[in-house]
C-alpha cells in the first residue's frame, strides 16, 4: 500500500446521516481523550512550580497556589541537565546522520544493483531486523569492552549507527519510486556511480528520508538502557540516564523531580511544536512502510 | 651557573606538569556520601595539588551491575567503596590490589575492631580500608508515642506489636493514616529480605547459616522464620497496621505517617536535611541487629590511590561522616564524644552493650541472589490474607522459599551439611 | 531491478566494485554492532560464563533447562506476557476508535492529532516520571479523581498486580497516538467510493465501520498489533522508573524480562544464563513475526 499521495489534511466528505448530536458527542470524546492525553504533562508542569508544601497537601490542585521557580534553581545547581542535554543531542544527532548515510546508500545499491552475494547481504540484514537491541546487548557490552569504549561517547553512539529498518524502507522506497531509466540516463551521459547517487538519487529521496530521519532521532533519543550500562561518569550521562538518576536523590522533593522533567523534555517538545506537521507525516510514512 | 639554574627551573617546570597529570577517581553506591568525599578531597587536593580527585556516586543497585560490568573492564574508579559481603566475589576474582603493607598493619591495628579488620581481608590479606557501616536501631517518633500515653521505646517483640497497634491512627472507615510500624513489603529486591532478616534475628532466625563444614544452608526454614513471617502476615492483614499504598520507611517517617521503623543510622542524616523539626529518638532492638561493613578498595596500583583512601579514614573525616552524613564509623580508636553532644539520637546506634547480638550479610557469592528470590516470595506472602492464622500456609511458604535458597547454594557449590 | 547477468563483463565489474565500496563500510559496522555480538550471544549461552572468573565451562543446554525451573524467570515472563498483551488490549481499540472518530473532517483535528501524538515524542523517563506522581497512593491525583467516584486509594506502584496494570496503562498511553496516525493513514486509503455504495444501500455509521473499514484496515490492524506487542516485549524504563524507592535504590515490583537478564547477568555474574534468556526472548519475538507474515501472505 502506498501511502504518499495521502496526507492527513486530506479528508473525505461523507456526512450524510451524521446527526449534529451524534456530531457533538463525538466532538465530546475526542475532546475528552485529548484532555486526558495531555493531562500528565500539565501535572508535571504544575508541580514543578509548586511549593514542598503544597506538592503534599490534600487534595491536589492543578494550578499552583504560589508559583515558584526553586525547583528550576534545584535543578540546575544539583545536576548539569545542560550537558545530558547535549550528549542527548549529540547522541541523536550522530545517529540520524549515520542512519541516514548507511540507509540511503545501501537502500539503493540493493535496490538497484545485481552483483553476486546480494541476496545473502539482504538476508542478513532482514534476519537481523528481527533481533530486539536486548537480546544482544550483553555481548555488545563485552565487545564495547574490547574495544575500550565503556564510559565513551563513541561507545554511547556505536549500537545505533545502522537500521536494518532504515535500509529496508529507503529500498522500498527505491524500488517504488525510482525508475531504471533515470539511472541509466545518467551513465549514459558518464556520470560516475557516486555521482548518480549523490545528484540524482538523494534528492529524489529527500521525503523518505526525512521521515526516517524523525523516526531516528527519536529512537537515539529516547534511548535508556544502553547509555545506563556503559556510562560511569556523570559527564556522560544522556539526558534520559541523567533524569533517571536524578529522581532516585529527590524521593520526597517532587518539585524538583518534575522540574528536571520539565526541562529534560523541554527541548523534544519544542521541536515537536515547530515541525509538527512534517513529524507526524514522517511517522506515518515510516510506520506504514515496515 | 645560569645555565643549570635556568635547567633546573626547566626540569621542575616538567617535573611539576607531569605531577599534575594524577586523576584518582572514586565510586560510591550511596548518593548521600557525595558530600563526604568531596569534603575530604578537598582537603586532600589543598596538601596534594598535584592531585585532583572526582567522585561518582549511583543509587546502590545500579551501581554494583556498574562494578560487575565495569571492574573486570578495568573500567571501574580507582577506588571503590563496596560492602564486605559484595566485595566478597570481586576479591576472589583478584579484582583488587592488596593493600600495601603500612596500611594492612593500620587496618590490624587497635584502631580497628578484629571483627572489621576480618571483613576487609581474604585469606589473611588486607584488600579494603574499613569505612563505615551499616547498623540498624528503631527509629520512633516521641510525640506520637506521647500521645498514644507511652512512656519509653518497646523492648520485647510483643510489645513492638502491642505499641504498633497502639501508634496506628485511623481515619472513620478505620484504614490506617499513620502507621503504626512501617515494615518493608514492597520496592527493592534484596532490601525486602534485609529487613526481613533484622526481624527474624530477634526471634533467632538467619537467612543463611554456616555449617560445621564451612558450607552455608538456609536459616530461616524453623520456627523463627515461621514467627516473623507470622508477625508480618497479622500486621499486614489482621491488625492492618501497615499498609503497601501509606509511604512508610524514611520517607513516611519524615512525612509523619510512620510512628515507628528499623532502618540504619543514615536516616538520622536524611531527617536532618529533609524534616528538620521532626522529634524523634532512637533505641536497641531487643536481640541485636545488623551490622554490614563498607570498605574502601582501590583497583589499580597507584599509590596516590592508596593515600587517598587511608587519608578519608583520619580521625577527623569519621567524626565528619558521622555528624553530617550520619553511617556509622568504623575506627574504635576516635572519639565520637561531640557527634553524640549534637545528636543524641545516634545514641541507639554508638552504645551498643555487649549483651547486643549482631549479624552480618556473609560474602559468598550468591547471597545478593539468595535474598531477592527470597524476597520476592516474601513480598507476595505478606500481603496474602489466608495466611492469618494459618501456621501450615506459613510454613509452606518458607520450606518452599528455602528449598530455592539451598539450590542455589548447591548450584554454586556451597551447600553445607547441617 | 536492473536484469543484468551476473557474468564479469566490464560494465558490471565497474557497477559491483560500486556496489561493494559502498555497502562495506555497512557491512563492517553490521559484523561489529550486530553480528557478533548475536552469535555471541547463542554461544555463551550455552556456557557458565561469568564476568569475573575465568573459568568458564561449557555447560551444554542447562542454562535452557535451568530457565524453565526458574521461578523469577518465570514470573518475568508471564509478567511481560501480560504487559505485552494488554498494552496492546487497551492502545489498539482505543487508538482505533479515535482514529475513525478523526478521519472524518473536522476544524479541530491538527490540535487532536497534536495532543494524541505528544505522548509519542516525549522520551520515555520524564513520561514515566509524570505519571509516577499521578499514580502515587497518597499525594496522587488518580486516587482523588477515583475517590469522588467512592472509591478507596488504591497502591498502585507498590501493589504487584496494581503495578502491572499501571505499567499497562502508562505505556498505552504513550503508544496510543503511534498506532492512531499509522490506522488513520491506512482509513482514509480506502477509496470513498465503498463508503458512498454503503450508504446508498442506506447502511448505518456502525455497519458501514464493521463491514467496510474493518475488514480494509485488516492487513494495518495486524501490523500495528504485532508491533505493539514485539516493542512491549522489551519494556524496562518504565518498570525502572516507577519502581525506584525512597532510598534511591530502585525496587522491582515487577520483574520483566530485560531486567531479569540484566540482573542475572551483572548482579549475579551469570552471563551465560542471561545470554539464554535473550534467546527465549528472541524466540518470541521470532514467532510473532512469524505469525505476522503468515497472515500477510495467507491475504494476498
Amino acid at each position: 500500500m502506498s501511502v504518499q499521495q495521502t496526507t492527513l489534511g486530506q479528508v473525505r466528505t461523507r456526512q450524510a446521516g451524521m446527526t449534529f448530536l451524534s456530531r457533538i458527542s463525538t466532538e465530546a470524546v475526542l475532546m475528552l481523550g485529548a484532555i486526558i492525553m495531555v493531562m500528565p504533562f500539565l501535572w508535571m508542569l504544575s508541580t514543578a512550580f509548586k511549593t514542598p508544601a503544597e506538592i503534599l497537601s490534600w487534595p491536589p490542585r492543578l494550578i499552583p497556589g504560589s508559583p515558584t521557580l526553586d525547583n528550576f534553581a534545584t535543578v540546575f545547581t544539583t545536576a548539569p541537565f545542560d550537558r545530558w542535554l547535549l550528549n542527548s543531542l549529540i547522541l541523536a544527532t550522530t545517529s540520524t546522520v549515520a542512519i541516514l548515510l548507511t540507509s540511503a546508500i545501501a537502500g539503493y545499491v540493493l535496490a538497484k544493483f545485481d552483483f553476486p552475494g546480494r541476496y545473502a547481504l539482504f538476508m542478513i540484514i532482514l534476519a537481523t531486523a528481527i533481533v530486539p537491541f536486548e537480546v544482544y546487548m550483553l555481548p555488545l557490552y563485552l565487545s564495547a569492552r574490547r574495544l575500550g569504549l565503556i564510559n565513551t561517547l563513541p561507545g554511547i553512539i556505536a549500537p545505533f549507527l545502522i537500521m536494518s529498518f532504515g535500509i529496508f524502507f529507503i529500498r522500498q522506497n527505491v524500488i517504488a519510486s525510482i525508475p531504471d531509466d533515470l539511472i541509466e540516463a545518467g551513465r549514459i551521459d558518464g556520470a560516475s556511480e557516486l555521482w548518480i547517487f549523490g545528484r540524482v538519487i538523494m534528492p529524489l529521496l529527500t521525503g523518505p528520508l526525512s521521515a526516517l530521519g524523525i523516526f531516528a532521532f527519536m529512537q537515539a533519543w529516547n534511548q535508556f538502557v544502553w547509555p545506563s550500562l556503559i556510562t560511569n561518569s556523570k559527564n556522560l550521562y544522556t539526558a534520559e540516564v541523567g533524569l533517571a538518576l536524578f529522581q532516585t536523590g529527590f524521593t520526597v522533593n517532587f518539585g524538583a523531580v518534575s522540574a528536571g522533567s520539565v526541562v529534560s523534555v523541554a527541548p523534544i517538545l519544542i521541536v515537536f511544536f515547530l515541525l509538527r506537521k512534517q513529524i507526524i507525516e514522517g511517522v506515518a510514512l515510516s510506520g506504514l512502510k515496515g | 651557573m645560569r645555565k643549570l639554574m635556568l635547567m633546573a627551573t626547566l626540569m621542575s617546570l616538567f617535573f611539576t606538569a607531569l605531577a599534575q597529570d594524577v586523576e584518582v577517581t572514586v565510586w560510591s553506591g550511596y548518593p548521600e556520601l557525595e558530600p563526604f568525599y568531596l569534603h575530604v578531597a578537598e582537603d586532600y587536593m589543598k596538601e596534594h595539588p598535584n592531585v585532583k580527585i572526582t567522585v561518582l556516586t549511583q543509587p546502590l543497585r545500579d551501581y554494583e551491575v556498574k562494578i560487575t560490568a565495569a571492574l573486570p573492564a578495568d573500567a571501574a574508579a580507582d577506588i571503590l567503596e563496596i560492602s564486605s559481603s559484595f566485595a566478597g566475589r570481586l576479591v576472589q576474582g583478584e579484582l583488587f590490589q592488596p593493600q600495601p603493607q603500612e596500611i594492612a598493619d593500620f587496618v590490624n591495628s587497635d584502631a580497628y575492631n578484629n571483627f572489621f579488620s576480618n571483613a576487609a581481608s581474604y585469606n589473611g590479606t588486607v584488600y579494603g580500608i574499613p569505612l563505615f557501616r551499616g547498623q540498624g536501631a528503631l527509629f520512633y517518633n516521641t510525640e506520637m508515642f506521647k500521645a498514644a500515653g507511652l512512656s519509653g521505646p518497646p523492648t520485647t517483640m510483643d510489645e513492638y506489636v502491642d505499641y504498633a497497634n497502639k501508634l496506628t491512627q485511623r481515619d472513620a472507615d478505620g484504614n490506617p493514616i499513620v502507621s503504626g510500624w512501617s515494615l518493608r513489603l514492597g520496592g527493592g529486591g534484596s532490601g525486602i529480605a534485609e529487613k526481613f532478616w533484622a526481624i527474624m534475628h530477634q526471634f533467632g532466625g538467619s537467612i543463611v547459616t554456616q555449617t560445621a563444614d564451612g558450607g552455608w544452608v538456609n536459616g530461616y526454614n524453623n520456627e523463627a522464620g515461621q514467627k516473623a513471617l507470622q508477625l508480618y502476615v497479622n500486621l499486614v492483614n489482621k491488625d492492618k497496621v501497615v499498609t503497601p499504598e501509606l509511604k512508610g520507611d524514611a520517607e513516611g517517617f519524615e512525612l509523619g505517617t510512620t510512628a515507628m521503623f528499623i532502618r540504619e543510622s543514615w536516616v538520622i542524616g536524611d531527617i536532618a536535611s529533609k524534616a528538620p523539626d521532626l522529634p524523634y529518638a532512637t533505641a536497641l532492638l531487643p536481640r541485636g541487629t545488623i551490622a554490614l561493613p563498607v570498605n574502601l578498595y582501590v583497583t589499580r596500583d597507584k599509590p596516590e590511590a592508596f593515600d587517598f583512601a587511608q587519608y578519608a579514614v583520619k580521625p577527623e573525616y569519621q567524626v565528619w561522616l558521622l555528624e553530617n552524613v550520619g553511617w556509622l564509623p568504623n575506627r574504635q580508636d576516635v572519639s565520637y564524644e561531640s557527634a553524640l553532644e549534637k545528636i543524641p539520637q545516634l545514641d541507639g546506634f554508638l552504645n551498643v552493650p555487649e549483651s547486643q547480638v549482631l549479624f552480618t550479610v556473609p560474602p559468598i557469592g550468591p547471597i545478593d541472589e539468595i535474598q531477592t528470590r527470597l524476597a520476592e516470595r516474601l513480598v507476595a506472602a505478606f500481603t496474602n490474607a489466608s495466611l492469618v492464622d494459618n501456621p501450615e500456609g506459613i510454613a509452606k511458604v518458607l520450606s518452599d522459599a528455602a528449598k530455592e535458597t539451598d539450590d542455589i547454594l548447591k548450584r554454586e557449590g556451597l551447600l553445607g551439611t547441617p | 531491478m536492473q536484469k543484468t547477468s551476473l557474468k564479469l563483463t566490464p560494465l558490471n565489474r565497474r557497477r559491483w566494485l560500486f556496489a561493494y565500496l559502498a555497502l562495506t563500510p555497512v557491512l563492517a559496522i553490521y559484523i561489529f554492532i550486530r553480528i557478533i555480538p548475536i552469535i555471541q550471544t547463542f554461544r555463551i549461552s550455552f556456557y557458565k560464563w561469568d564476568l569475573i572468573s575465568k573459568r568458564k565451562p561449557f555447560l551444554g543446554f542447562a542454562n535452557y533447562i535451568g530457565l524453565l525451573q526458574d521461578r523469577a524467570f518465570l514470573i518475568s515472563l508471564t509478567n511481560t506476557t501480560i504487559i505485552a498483551f494488554g498494552i496492546l488490549f487497551f492502545s489498539v481499540p482505543i487508538s482505533l476508535l479515535i482514529a475513525v472518530l478523526l478521519s472524518k473532517p473536522r476544524k479541530l483535528s491538527p490540535l487532536y492529532e497534536t495532543m494524541y501524538f505528544l505522548p509519542v515524542v516525549t522520551s520515555m523517563v520524564p513520561a514515566t516520571l509524570a505519571w509516577k506522581w499521578i499514580l502515587d497512593a497518597q499525594y496522587g491525583p488518580l486516587n482523588q479523581f477515583i475517590g469522588y467516584f467512592g472509591f478507596s486509594p488504591q497502591p498502585w506502584l507498590v501493589n504487584p498486580k496494581l503495578a502491572v496494570f499501571s505499567v499497562i496503562l502508562l505505556s498505552s498511553w504513550k503508544i496510543i497516538g503511534y498506532n492512531m496516525i499509522i490506522f488513520l493513514v491506512g482509513i482514509r486509503n480506502i477509496p470513498s467510493m465503498y463508503y458512498e455504495a454503503a450508504e446508498i444501500d442506506g447502511a448505518s455509521i456502525l455497519q458501514q465501520f464493521w463491514n467496510i473499514t474493518l475488514p480494509l484496515l485488516k492487513p494495518i490492524l495486524l501490523f500495528v498489533s504485532v508491533i505493539t506487542v514485539i516493542s512491549s516485549y522489551n519494556v524496562y524504563t518504565q518498570v525502572y522508573v516507577l519502581a525506584s524507592d525512597a532510598q534511591g535504590s530502585p525496587g522491582y515490583v515487577v520483574r520483566v524480562l530485560v531486567y531479569d537478564m540484566i540482573e542475572n547477568g551483572f548482579r549475579y555474574f551469570r552471563m551465560g544464563y542471561a545470554s539464554a534468556e535473550a534467546v527465549y526472548l528472541l524466540i518470541i519475538v521470532l514467532i510473532l513475526t512469524m505469525i505476522q507474515f503468515t497472515f500477510l501472505r495467507n491475504r494476498s
